[in-house]
């Protein structure tokens, strides 16, 4: 792989990472496969783009993707807990409303964003960063969102959404109302994914209508591969995991085209990691009870170490 | 302290289903009562409890903590005032989270919580004190997953979890049950040890006839959606459990055989 792929790879990943975030916070700490995420992502684009081919400031411009990204997550928050909708069928309610909601925003198809000052252009400006702009603002947005996400999840208000993710009889009779952590829950999620789906379009330098699509399966395999590879020991390591994994997972897709596939076979590609992914702990449970079966007629024991 | 007034349940109102889980009753509950609830399957026991605790609304009646009225509260609102222990000991803790972590999120029970680290090492120290107070060596290992503990320890570990903040009522839904015997007498000994040192009015629904005679100062028996017995004082201290079937048979106009009824 050239350098120039490779850069532009990590720098993508990069970017994908920050969504990686916020599937992590519904996928595994709500305990909630939230796919209103394919919608608000590319609401993340349309409203970053439409603002900024608008004439205003590309990080205004930012922050407002991220406002409507919240949006979205409170919506689908809402369609579950106060109108008890199932999960799946909440985001999907979300995602399918945001697709004629994001052609509004943009008013067609797709806009460009040639040409235009976007949050990456402005970084070039700085001394030394002309080459690696785009690298080194979207490492730094990616550590700060991953170490205050990683802050939170420590804090009272953090620990009170993991518990909802992991046992809601016990948190509720705690005192603490399962539904307000949901919808924060999928508030903050939707916003990471929106912030972005911002990132990515003033990146590629345009935002269009169906670029969301699949982005929750490979938010799923990023945050799989990044768990599997780094561990989920604490919370930290587990949100280092999840970044990781976002990077990880657009090299993978890299190797994938350079292998010579098409691009229109990565949504397949990203599908199989998953379901590899996904079947694999049950496969790796069999081989290790064989294998602890054979140590147990040997004499060994392994209940000590668990 | 807690007053039932007249409360009715009745689930699956108006289908061919329907049952009267609870039939009008109306409890008491001094300051520092420890009332141990018995019944066969069926009776009301869980019932009560849970619309105490508030996992569903009552169809009628009405329930008091200290004067407030909770009767509309949902659950999560009712926790300023009431700690539970589950039968099932996978209930009571988050297994995905610490044995510190579970203690910080137990001692803010019915507080706001607030966007500051939970876990200071100011908070350490004191929560290996408590731990210390279960004699299970838990104290060593707060940074340990609750997955990793059997269920014996997850159940002492919901009990203390309890008491961090001293509830107003304490409710106990057949704690031991799912322990082995002697697991069962350890936890059963450890409920009367932090129910007696903060005299906590105390509500624990039992299948065990011996507990339920041995442990606290007041025994109700339910039936069929209503108290059928409730003895306390003399009449209980003499009271024993071939006394109590009987006066099950007497009450509910049924003749037991033997325990294995109430026991089921």
């Amino acid at each position: 792989m050239s350098w120039q792929i490779l850069s532009g790879t990590l720098e993508q990943g990069l970017m994908y990472a920050v969504m990686v975030v916020g599937v992590y916070l519904t996928f595994r700490v709500l305990n909630y496969a939230d796919l209103s995420v394919d919608g608000s992502f590319t609401l993340g684009a349309a409203i970053a783009a439409t603002l900024i081919v608008s004439g205003y400031n590309p990080w205004l411009a930012t922050g407002a993707a991220f406002a409507g990204g919240v949006m979205a997550g409170i919506f689908t928050g809402v369609l579950h807990t106060k109108f008890k909708i199932t999960p799946l069928l909440s985001g999907i309610l979300t995602m399918t409303a945001l697709y004629s909601i994001n052609l509004r925003v943009m008013g067609k198809a797709n806009i460009s964003l040639l040409n235009t000052r976007t949050i990456f252009t402005d970084f070039t400006k700085l001394p030394f960063l002309e080459d690696y702009s785009v690298m080194v603002l979207s490492l730094v947005t990616v550590i700060i969102i991953g170490f205050f996400v990683y802050r939170f999840l420590l804090t009272e208000v953090g620990l009170a959404l993991r518990a909802t993710g992991d046992n809601e009889l016990m948190i509720q009779s705690q005192g603490v109302n399962i539904e307000i952590m949901k919808i924060m829950g999928l508030a903050i999620s939707n916003g990471l994914v929106a912030f972005a789906g911002s990132y990515v379009a003033q990146n590629q330098q345009f935002a269009d209508a169906g670029m969301g699509i699949g982005m929750i399966i490979a938010g799923l395999a990023s945050v799989i591969i990044g768990e599997v590879l780094i561990g989920t020991s604490s919370i930290g390591r587990t949100v280092a995991a999840v970044i990781f994994g976002g990077v990880m997972y657009r090299v993978i897709i890299a190797l994938v085209l350079q292998m010579g596939l098409k691009p229109t076979d990565l949504k397949m590609v990203t599908a199989f990691i998953v379901i590899i992914a996904l079947v694999s702990p049950g496969i790796k449970n069999k081989v290790f009870s064989l294998r602890d079966r054979a140590g147990a007629v040997k004499g060994e024991s392994h209940a000590d170490n668990p | 302290m807690l007053t039932i007034r007249n409360i009715t349940r009745i689930f699956n109102k108006g289908t061919i289903n329907e049952k009267i889980a609870l039939n009008g009753v109306s409890l008491e509950l001094a300051k520092g009562d420890f009332v141990t609830v018995i019944g066969s399957n069926g009776a009301g026991k869980s019932t009560l409890l849970n619309a105490v605790a508030g996992n569903f609304s009552v169809d009628a009646g009405e329930i008091f903590i200290e004067g407030t009225n909770v009767t509309k509260l949902p659950q999560h609102k009712r926790a300023e005032f009431i700690s539970r222990v589950f039968q099932d000991p996978m209930l009571g803790t988050a297994a995905s989270m610490t044995i510190e972590e579970n203690m910080v999120m137990a001692r803010r029970r019915g507080h706001h919580r607030r966007l500051r680290k939970a876990i200071t090492s100011k908070d350490r120290t004191v929560l290996m004190q408590e731990l210390k107070k279960l004699g299970l060596g838990l104290e060593a290992r707060l940074t340990n997953r609750v997955s990793l503990l059997s269920g014996g320890q997850r159940q002492a570990l919901t009990l203390l979890m309890a008491t961090l903040q001293t509830p107003k009522l304490l409710l106990l839904d057949e704690h031991t049950a799912a322990l082995d015997p002697k697991t069962a007498d350890k936890v059963l000994e450890l409920t009367r040890s932090v129910a007696e040192a903060s005299h906590l009015t105390t509500f624990m629904v039992t299948h065990n006839l011996e507990h339920a005679l041995n442990i606290g100062n007041r025994t109700i028996m339910m039936h069929e959606g209503r108290i059928i017995l409730d003895i306390s004082g003399d009449e209980r201290a003499g009271m024993t459990i071939e006394g109590l079937l009987e006066m099950f048979g007497k009450a509910s106009g049924k003749h037991l055989v033997n325990d294995k009824m109430l026991l089921a």
